[in-house]
């Protein structure tokens, strides 16, 4: 692993003992007490995710009416210091990545994801776009929980959900991907020891790649390289909430198509009643509606297999049947949360 | 009961007379995370050497268990059904597999210092 990407926290998952792994090239935590412990400390206290890993591009203004034309959500009729999530599309309507917009007065700053940087800082530089990419000059920290914002108040001033903040240390937005309440937050590097002080004294305990995972996937949050590729169109991923840029974007008339007719793939929700796990690249049948799983995992506030599922066409009913290494077992689609 | 022996495939095995006890070591729980469920062979099932027996589902992956010799399933450790947890806290002790009659013996199983060179 001697050519990977290390975050300004290294020094601090080592001394952790975290267990380490590799991610979009980087080093990062899996776990460090064990992801359902972790999983645990995000749905009933608070705990922290080093995520400095996710590109961090800064956008001047004046770029807002240039990127518009890269997503499928409005970014001009977004006020400042709001955040937004997004999409950019390629010309098929398709997924390019899912992104989040932190808007300010004079700036925005657009969080990618890792594994996409390059992608998305050359698409911008094709389309003429001015930015700066400070991914490795800062750091981000996600701090989840429904403890989190209590503790956090002591920090800084608490933006409204979906809002931004900033200071002279800290830009921030409330804003996550575990489904619970909290702020992410980006400092330059040399407040680390800083802000990791501030974790430890309050408690916030350090949550790894792996309870990261199972959190967004129990929030039914899609997973970039899952749920969504360069194949899968926003439509197609249940996205939809994400779809009002009326500015003429790139793969516009294929998702305008795909909303209009209903004739495309669907991405659904699935709960099994067994013990074994449907992981990704399982195939699915929903009568004769082929599928495959694009994420699968354990639910530990459920106890049970959650995930979700590409089908090639609308499912005529809810019952699922997955082919696990040779046995065929029984799922079901859910169409609400899987947590209420 | 020998000492343990450890496969390649990170089983271990002791053998008690004509029984063995089966599970799998503590490298590979810490390798899988969190263990949430096992599906445990039938008390009578035969297996030959080298036979997918058990599937161990974690957080991170999904791993089968083999077969460390021809053997017939005597016993299963009905406590990981609701308690599969035990697999992660003690992999060597009660979080056990199964216990299974030798078919044909294959002491060939590695000493735990060949099997610490063998991970390390």
């Amino acid at each position: 692993m001697n050519d990977l990407l290390t975050t300004s926290l290294y020094k601090f998952h080592q001394e952790q003992e975290a267990k380490m792994i590799e991610f979009a090239g980087w080093h990062m935590p899996f776990s460090y007490e064990g992801t359902i412990k972790e999983h645990n400390y995000v749905r009933n206290g608070s705990g922290f995710f080093d995520v400095s890993h996710m590109g961090r591009i800064y956008l001047e203004n004046n770029e807002i009416e240039n990127i518009n034309k890269l997503i499928c959500s409005d970014l001009i009729k977004l006020k400042n210091t709001k955040a937004m999530y997004s999409i950019f599309t390629n010309e098929e309507g398709n997924a390019l990545d899912d992104v989040i917009f932190w808007k300010f007065e004079t700036h925005i700053i657009l969080i990618c994801n890792a594994i996409n940087r390059y992608k998305i800082t050359t698409h911008l530089t094709k389309n003429e776009i001015s930015f700066k990419d400070i991914t490795f000059e800062t750091s981000l920290i996600a701090i989840q929980g429904p403890q989190a914002i209590e503790l956090l108040n002591t920090l800084l001033e608490i933006p409204d959900k979906f809002s931004t903040n900033i200071n002279k240390t800290f830009t921030y937005a409330r804003t996550g991907y575990t489904g619970e309440d909290g702020l992410e937050i980006m400092y330059e590097n040399i407040h680390t020891d800083q802000v990791i002080k501030f974790l430890i004294d309050n408690n916030i305990k350090p949550c790894g790649l792996g309870s990261r995972d199972t959190l967004r996937l129990e929030a039914s949050l899609p997973l970039y390289g899952f749920e969504l590729t360069e194949k899968i169109s926003p439509v197609e991923a249940n996205l939809k909430w994400v779809i009002n840029n009326n500015d003429n974007y790139l793969g516009k008339n294929i998702i305008d198509k795909h909303m209009k007719t209903g004739v495309h793939k669907y991405l659904k929700k699935f709960i099994l009643e067994s013990k074994r796990i449907p992981r990704t690249g399982t195939e699915v049948k929903s009568n004769n509606v082929s599928g495959v799983v694009t994420s699968g995992n354990y639910s530990p506030i459920l106890e049970k297999s959650i995930g979700f599922v590409l089908l090639d066409s609308l499912p005529e009913s809810n019952l699922l049947e997955f082919d696990i290494r040779g046995n065929l077992l029984e799922g079901q689609i859910i169409n609400k949360r899987f947590l209420s | 009961m020998t000492d343990k022996k450890y496969l390649e495939t990170h089983e271990w095995y002791s053998i008690n007379d004509n029984n063995i006890t089966v599970g799998i070591s503590d490298f590979a729980q810490g390798e899988l995370g969190d263990i949430v469920f096992v599906t445990l062979p039938n008390v009578g099932e035969e297996f030959n050497k080298g036979d997918s027996m058990i599937e161990i589902e974690a957080t991170k992956t999904v791993a089968e268990a083999y077969a460390p010799m021809d053997c017939v399933i005597t016993e299963i450790n009905s406590d990981l059904d609701s308690q599969p947890e035990i697999i992660n806290s003690d992999p060597c002790g009660t979080g056990w597999l199964v216990k299974a009659d030798i078919k044909i013996l294959d002491d060939t199983g590695m000493s735990y210092q060949e099997y610490e060179s063998f991970i390390s």
